[in-house]
Parts: C-alpha cells; sequence; structure tokens
C-alpha cells in the first residue's frame, strides 16, 4: 500500500518537474527551474546559445545540459512510461529514484568534482587543518539540504552532531540568510525592504530544521549513533547527517586501542547502513594529525588507520598559498581532483581569484 | 535523546566584553561561552593583561557586555600579578555599578599550577564551583594562563612522548569543553609561541587565516604543535612589531646615525574562529588596561 502511494507521488510530481531526474548538479538543476525548463519538451526545442542566455552559463555547458536530457528522455521513452511501473526497476530507474541524489555546496567547482554535490546513500568524509573551513561547509551543507526541490534542492532536513563546540547560531543564521537571498535572487526578484522581513523569517525556519546535538563523550557519541534509526524513521525528511568532528572524542588515552577501532569501525558500519536505508547524505568531518614519514612531515587524518575504509569518499581540505583547495583522496566513482574555494560572510563560494581552474590529477 | 531546539535559545551566543567597544567590536562581541578561545603570543604581548582585563570584564552585568559572574583564574607561571590584577580593578571601579560593595578581587578564584596532570585532576574536581558558588555570582569564565607552560619540561621529542602529550592534549581539552557545557563557561587559554628556523616548506604547516605569524621580527608559531590546535575553537594571535613610521626627516641622532622614527604596533589577529572573518586590530597597554586603536 506504501509503495503505491510512493509511487504515485513521484509520478506525479514525474509530469512537472522532469529536469529533477537529470544527473547534473544542483546548481544546473535550479537554474533549469527558475529559467522555467522543468519538462524534457521544453529543453528539445530549445538551442545551446539560446539556453546558454538564459541560464547565463556558457555555450559549452549548455551543450553538455541538452546532450544529457536528450538522452535521459530518449532512455525514459524507450523504457516505457514511468506512469505505468510498478515492482520491477530497471536500472535507469534505480539511479534516479530519489528525486535530488546530491546536496549542493554553494560552491560551483567544488560540486563539479564532488559530481553534483555530496552524495546522499554514501558517507564522504572530510578532513583539514583548524581554521580551513570544515565546521563552516557543515553548516553550509545543514542549510542548503533544505533548499526547496522547487529550487533544486531535496527540500530535507539535517541533523547536526556538534563533538567540539564550534557550531555557532550566529553563523548559521548569517549562512541561512545569504541562502535565502540567492534563491530569490535566481528567480529574479529584486531585493525590496518588505522582503528582508520576510527573508530573516525564512532564515529561521532554516535554523528550525537542524536537529541539533551536542556530544561530549565518547560514550554519549556511540549512544546517538545508535539512536539515529528510531530518530530518523521518526523524521523521514532528514536527509543528510553531519558529525563535527568524528574523532575528537577518540583522541584521548585509550587503554584498549583495539577496543578503539572496533567502536570507529562499528560507529561508521552504522551509519553507512542508514545512509543507504534513508537514502540520506552522511558528512564526517575530521581533524588532521601530522606524521613522520620518510623524513618529512606529511598530513595525515586523524585515527585514519583505524576505521577510515569505511567512508566511501574522501575529501581533503588543504591551504595553497592563500587559496583554500579540496582535493578527492578516495573515491570510487569521482576522479582524483582538486578544486578551489572560499569562506565568506555567506559561508562557502566560489573563490574569486583567476585560478579558478579544476586540477585534474 | 533529544535534539536542541536552535529557536528556542538566543540567536547569538553570549559573550564576554574585553572592556573596550574597538576590540569587541574587531572580535565579534567578545569572548564567547560554551567554546574555549585561545590567546596566541610571546611574552610581553599583552596575553596576561589581556586576560586580568577579562576577569574584571566579567563581572559587568549582561547588558554592559559582561557575564555577570566570578572567574577561575588557573596559572601556571608564577607569581600571580596580583599587584597589577588590583591597580586595574581601582581604574576599572568606575565602571561597575557605584552600589556595589563587592571588593572585584573577591569575584576571582585563583589556583596555581604545575603540571598538565594536575590540572586535569583540579578540573574533574571543580563542579562544586559551579554548582555552589562561594560568592553571589556564578562562576562563568576559566582563563589557563598558560597551557604551554605545563608541558614544556615533562616530555621529550620522541614519538612516543609527543603521543602521550598530545592524549593529554584532547582529555584537557575534552573537559574543557564539557564544563563549558554543563555550565554556560566562556574559557581562555593563553599559549606561547616558538620560531619558525629554516626554510619556509619545512615546519611552516599553514593553520588559519594568516600565511605567516610574526612577532618581534620574527616568524613563528604557536606552541604546541598541531595537535593542540584541534583542541581550541578559536585561535586569536598577539604580536608586538617594529614599525617605521614616516620618511627620515633628515634629523641626526646622538651618535650621528639618521633619525628614524620608530614605533611599536601591537595587534590581535583571527587566525581562526568559527564565527569570525579575518579581522585584526591595533591595540595598545596602558596603565588603565588594553584599549583598542581605531588608525
Amino acid at each position: 500500500m506504501e509503495r503505491e502511494r510512493e509511487t504515485h507521488t513521484h509520478t506525479h510530481r514525474g509530469r512537472e518537474m522532469e529536469v529533477g531526474r537529470l544527473p547534473i548538479s544542483a546548481s544546473q538543476r535550479g537554474k533549469l527551474i527558475a529559467a522555467g525548463y522543468t519538462t524534457f519538451s521544453s529543453l528539445s526545442s530549445v538551442s545551446p546559445s539560446d539556453l546558454a542566455r538564459d541560464l547565463k552559463v556558457s555555450d559549452n555547458e549548455a551543450h553538455e545540459i541538452l546532450k544529457v536530457a536528450s538522452h535521459s528522455s530518449g532512455l525514459e521513452r524507450s523504457e516505457g512510461s514511468h506512469l505505468i511501473v510498478n515492482g520491477a526497476q530497471t536500472a535507469w530507474d534505480m539511479l534516479h529514484e530519489d528525486w535530488f541524489t546530491h546536496i549542493t555546496t554553494s560552491c560551483a567547482v567544488l560540486d563539479n568534482i564532488l559530481g553534483g554535490g555530496i552524495s546522499c546513500k554514501e558517507i564522504t568524509e572530510i578532513g583539514g587543518v583548524p581554521g580551513i573551513g570544515k565546521t563552516q561547509l557543515g553548516i553550509q551543507l545543514a542549510v542548503n539540504v533544505q533548499i526547496p526541490v522547487d529550487y533544486g534542492g531535496l527540500g530535507g532536513k539535517a541533523i547536526y552532531i556538534d563533538t567540539e563546540g564550534s557550531f555557532m547560531v550566529e553563523r548559521a543564521l548569517q549562512i541561512a540568510e545569504a541562502c535565502v537571498e540567492d534563491m530569490l535572487e535566481t528567480n529574479g526578484l529584486p531585493r525590496k525592504d518588505f522582503q528582508a522581513c520576510q527573508n530573516e523569517m525564512q532564515a529561521k525556519d532554516f535554523l528550525g530544521n537542524i536537529f541539533y546535538f551536542r556530544i561530549c563523550s565518547y560514550t554519549e557519541q556511540i549512544a546517538l549513533i545508535n539512536y539515529l534509526d528510531k530518530f530518523i524513521s521518526e523524521h523521514k525528511d532528514v536527509k543528510v547527517i553531519i558529525v563535527d568532528s568524528v574523532t575528537f572524542h577518540f583522541r584521548q588515552d585509550f587503554e584498549d586501542l583495539a577496543l578503539r577501532t572496533r567502536v570507529l569501525s562499528g560507529m561508521a558500519l552504522k551509519l553507512m547502513k542508514l545512509a543507504k536505508k534513508f537514502a540520506l547524505a552522511v558528512v564526517l568531518l575530521n581533524q588532521v594529525t601530522t606524521k613522520y614519514v620518510e623524513g618529512s612531515f606529511q598530513l595525515a587524518l586523524a585515527l585514519g588507520d583505524s576505521w577510515s575504509h569505511a567512508c566511501t569518499n574522501r575529501v581533503i581540505l588543504y591551504w595553497n598559498g592563500n587559496e583554500r583547495y579540496a582535493y578527492i583522496d578516495k573515491s570510487p566513482s569521482l576522479r582524483s581532483a582538486s578544486a578551489t574555494y572560499s569562506v565568506t560572510g555567506k559561508g562557502i563560494r566560489d573563490s574569486d581569484s583567476n585560478c579558478k581552474r579544476i586540477k585534474m590529477m | 535523546m533529544t535534539p536542541e531546539n536552535l529557536l528556542h535559545g538566543p540567536l547569538t551566543t553570549q559573550k564576554c566584553t574585553f572592556g573596550c567597544p574597538i576590540i569587541d567590536r574587531c572580535l565579534g562581541g567578545g569572548i564567547p561561552i560554551n567554546s574555549i578561545t585561545e590567546l596566541v603570543a610571546e611574552s610581553g604581548c599583552g596575553k596576561t593583561q589581556l586576560c586580568l582585563q577579562l576577569l574584571l570584564s566579567a563581572q559587568l552585568p549582561v547588558s554592559h557586555g559582561g557575564l555577570a559572574a566570578s572567574s577561575l583564574y588557573i596559572h601556571s607561571e608564577f607569581p600571580f600579578p596580583f599587584r597589577r590584577l588590583q591597580q586595574l580593578s581601582h581604574v576599572r571601579s568606575s565602571l561597575f555599578a557605584s552600589n556595589s560593595k563587592d571588593n572585584p578581587c573577591d569575584n576571582i578564584f585563583v589556583l596555581g599550577v604545575h603540571s598538565a596532570d594536575q590540572l586535569f585532576d583540579l578540573l574533574s574536581k571543580t563542579d562544586s564551583l559551579f554548582t555552589n558558588p562561594p560568592t553571589g555570582m556564578p562562576v562563568k569564565l576559566i582563563v589557563i594562563d598558560s597551557i604551554a607552560a605545563l608541558f614544556r619540561s615533562e616530555f621529550d621529542n620522541t614519538p612516543c612522548d609527543l603521543k602521550k602529550r598530545s592524549s593529554l592534549f584532547f582529555k584537557i581539552s575534552g573537559k574543557l569543553k564539557s564544563l563549558a557545557k554543563r555550565f554556560g563557561l566562556a574559557v581562555v587559554v593563553t599559549n606561547q609561541v616558538v620560531d619558525l628556523v629554516g626554510s619556509d616548506a619545512g615546519n611552516g604547516l599553514r593553520v588559519g587565516n594568516l600565511g605567516s605569524m610574526c612577532s618581534s621580527g620574527r616568524r613563528v608559531s604557536p606552541a604546541l604543535g598541531i595537535s593542540w590546535s584541534n583542541c581550541v575553537n578559536s585561535r586569536l594571535f598577539l604580536s608586538r612589531n617594529e614599525e617605521i613610521v614616516g620618511e627620515e626627516t633628515g634629523l641626526v641622532d646622538k651618535s650621528g646615525g639618521d633619525f628614524i622614527a620608530r614605533r611599536t604596533r601591537r595587534q590581535i589577529q583571527v587566525v581562526f574562529a568559527p564565527h569570525l572573518p579575518k579581522s585584526s586590530c591595533e591595540f595598545m597597554i596602558t596603565r588603565d588596561g588594553v584599549f583598542g586603536v581605531d588608525r
């Protein structure tokens, strides 16, 4: 009964928001919807240069989007109508079973190397030195997961597990306000005075949709992770779990190191199960430590040896000169690449330096 | 286990003012509660001065940016600068409510420690200080001055000792953060610097907003390494550098050389903080305390 109802909702939206099923980045999807392109047929009759002009992107990018769209719509037509499928799933169906499978980071080049943003159904570990922007990214994701479907987002909620006390409400509010402003700008609405008041209300709504847990010991952390299955069963709109940071409480003296390894692995396994069961993204922020390897100091993620095999993706944040970079260190599907980003008053954004290129390794 | 509702609390974290509006403005209002803020500087830059000032401004009413609270000052370097504290409290007594008969020094609890283990022991036993404060005001500020001194002599540079030392960092930090959360405390920890020698690439791992940290014309780095950096929420760097002011005036000094006006420029900079952009301000230290300078 439940399954039929879900299918019905899915396909009902399907008629109105076909671009939701395209494997493109969240920001590209947002631009399409804002410009009025919501169905495959709307894209089938537009030229790349017209689309580029409407979306304010390069001709190349518009061309890519149209290629993806025609491929997707072609496949769907050949599979028969989505309206009828009930029961068996094709591989294509499985790929697009969930509406939107990535959470944008608000930085286009970072989204790009991540394959559209932070992946749902996977664990992404993000590590870096203090001050590089881990918490900033965590808060940005907790906000961005809430971007409504109409704006190209997931319309979900967030669980933020704060183990270090780095989460500051005023910063989260600031990032939420900037996100609301960006959403309205995409819509082309001019900023009016009364709008500011509405923005504030909407930003506060964003805060209200972050389930915030403050953890002060490793036992609390384990207990909470064990509790999450029940919690998320009661709050199915949670689409991201952020742990900031995952290893802090484990870096004290553990008499039994084997126990620590087992506990961490067990925790990672539970999180992986949650990611798959509820189709949400798990983001684990981690600290770095220095290892003296072959005569030089190298950065390594804390406690990496004991458990990080459980993480699907690993991203390292680092400084290169005065620029912040993100580097894909491990991923089953993404290429090793690095991209530059910045931390601004609005949150995580593209860097406005000239070297905004993506470096492929 | 219930999540906290972010909308139920204040939408701005409570802060303890530094007692100077310019410094407050640079640092987002002051020291945030429920957080560890580190002050890093070489000796003589004003860390302790700033701490003493905080012990007094914490007692201000909340309407004046204070915490309406007593403080716990844990020092590892001896002796405790009692005379300077008294001097400051006399100067600042004009800021306090005129009907207050309290001697501000009565609301400051001072403890000396000699080792990191002793500090941890102490922190494990302080609960009663927060649940049953000795004076009328609750204790809401802990200052540890300095953390570096506690680790200097006990640990060798071997990987084994460094690991032990690192574990102790996380133990102490975990305890402080737990206390900060339970009792709504602001925690300030001071740290020293070490010189960076050799090539840039060698031991100059960049942490935070500053490409390089300079004081007294030398490149420096906070003591206790990257491990400890992971244990604090915010890091502020105080520096002192000589600056050449203006052009050569053509005047000649006693020894016959050109007279070039120099002045000591003191700066406080945000190295990293979850709620602050890269900001800095100049300050000076006078008889009356530490004050920001608008230039």
